[in-house]
């Protein structure tokens, strides 16, 4: 499993702050992740209503992981040692072979 | 070879550019972002996309504003402190462990 | 996957932010995997810093996934609370890659 893809799965149920690509700042606590890295959101809010009122009514929302600048993650939710050891892991097995699982043991990806 | 630095470095050989930010791992290191974003921190985790985690990071914004009366051109910079951050590789230019870049602000 | 993850909006009222900064308001029918998606009895808000969120309608849309930014599940209890014409905001950045 790729290492972002399986590093997000780690934080699913954490805090977050998605800043995208239009200035956009979305808080919320982080409900699932994909291969693509689209995150989706639950309990939503903006920290700039006045100047973004254009979710006011939204609490749960699914963004595009390509619009993605930045994700504000909960620091001490961050384990850096087993982050800089799973990224070693994942360059050397990217140059031996295409294609090997890295960090926790997943369930294989399936499409439909 | 400067893999040597690294004492527990995994794969040996420097042979391709992400080999080099390897060796960057838990060190600080100067990003440039595309439209005037510069950052500042410490390298916790990347993949080949250039997808990074980053921690204590400092972000310098630069925007280029247009003084009305003067038509001077004034650059502006603002500041912020982000403790842990996950940054998107495709809007990445160049990564650099220089400390020249450190006390850039 | 991308797709569960959608899955659960369709027949609900959504939000739609769009690549060039618009938002776009309908019935979720449908999506795929590059997140294209069908909204039907659609209707864009138009927000202005100078007068109230304006809402033309549009129908049934069909929107290119590389074009969305976020899909936000409408609470319509919520949405019904808001006054529209009382919102003064600019409209949202284009998105930059």
């Amino acid at each position: 499993m790729p290492l972002f893809y399986s590093f997000f799965k780690s934080l699913v149920g954490k805090e977050v702050i998605v800043e995208l690509k239009n200035d956009l700042s979305i808080h919320g606590t982080l409900h699932s992740v994909d291969q693509y890295l689209n995150i989706k959101l639950t309990d939503i809010s903006i920290p700039d209503p006045d100047k973004y009122p254009h979710m006011l009514s939204v609490k749960n929302c699914f963004i595009r992981g390509s619009v993605i600048r930045y994700v504000q993650l909960p620091a001490e939710e961050v384990d850096t040692g087993l982050l800089q050891d799973a990224t070693r892991k994942e360059l050397a097995q990217g140059k031996q072979q295409p294609a090997a699982s890295a960090g926790s043991a997943a369930p294989a990806v399936t499409t439909t | 070879m400067a893999d040597v630095r690294e004492g527990h470095a995994v794969g040996g050989d420097i042979e391709e550019p992400l080999d080099l930010v390897r060796l960057s791992l838990d060190e600080r290191l100067y990003v440039k972002m595309r439209n005037d974003r510069e950052l500042t921190g410490r390298l916790h985790g990347f993949d080949q996309h250039l997808n990074m985690i980053m921690s204590e990071v400092e972000e310098t914004v630069t925007t280029l504003e247009l003084d009305e009366e003067t038509f001077e051109e004034i650059y502006r910079t603002t500041q912020r402190t982000i403790p842990m951050i996950f940054i998107r590789g495709d809007g990445v230019i160049l990564i650099s462990p220089s400390p020249l870049r450190q006390g850039h602000k | 996957m991308a797709l569960s993850s959608i899955e659960p909006y369709v027949n609900r009222s959504v939000s739609i932010i769009t690549g060039d900064g618009r938002v776009i308001v309908g019935t979720l029918k449908g999506f795929d995997q590059t997140v294209n998606i069908i909204l039907s009895n659609s209707h864009e808000r138009v927000y202005s810093s100078s007068s109230g969120v304006e809402q033309v309608q549009l129908g049934l849309y069909i929107i290119r996934g590389d074009n969305i930014a976020v899909i936000g599940e409408l609470d319509e209890e919520l949405d019904s609370e808001i006054n529209l014409n009382d919102i003064r905001a600019e409209p949202l950045n284009p998105v930059v890659h």
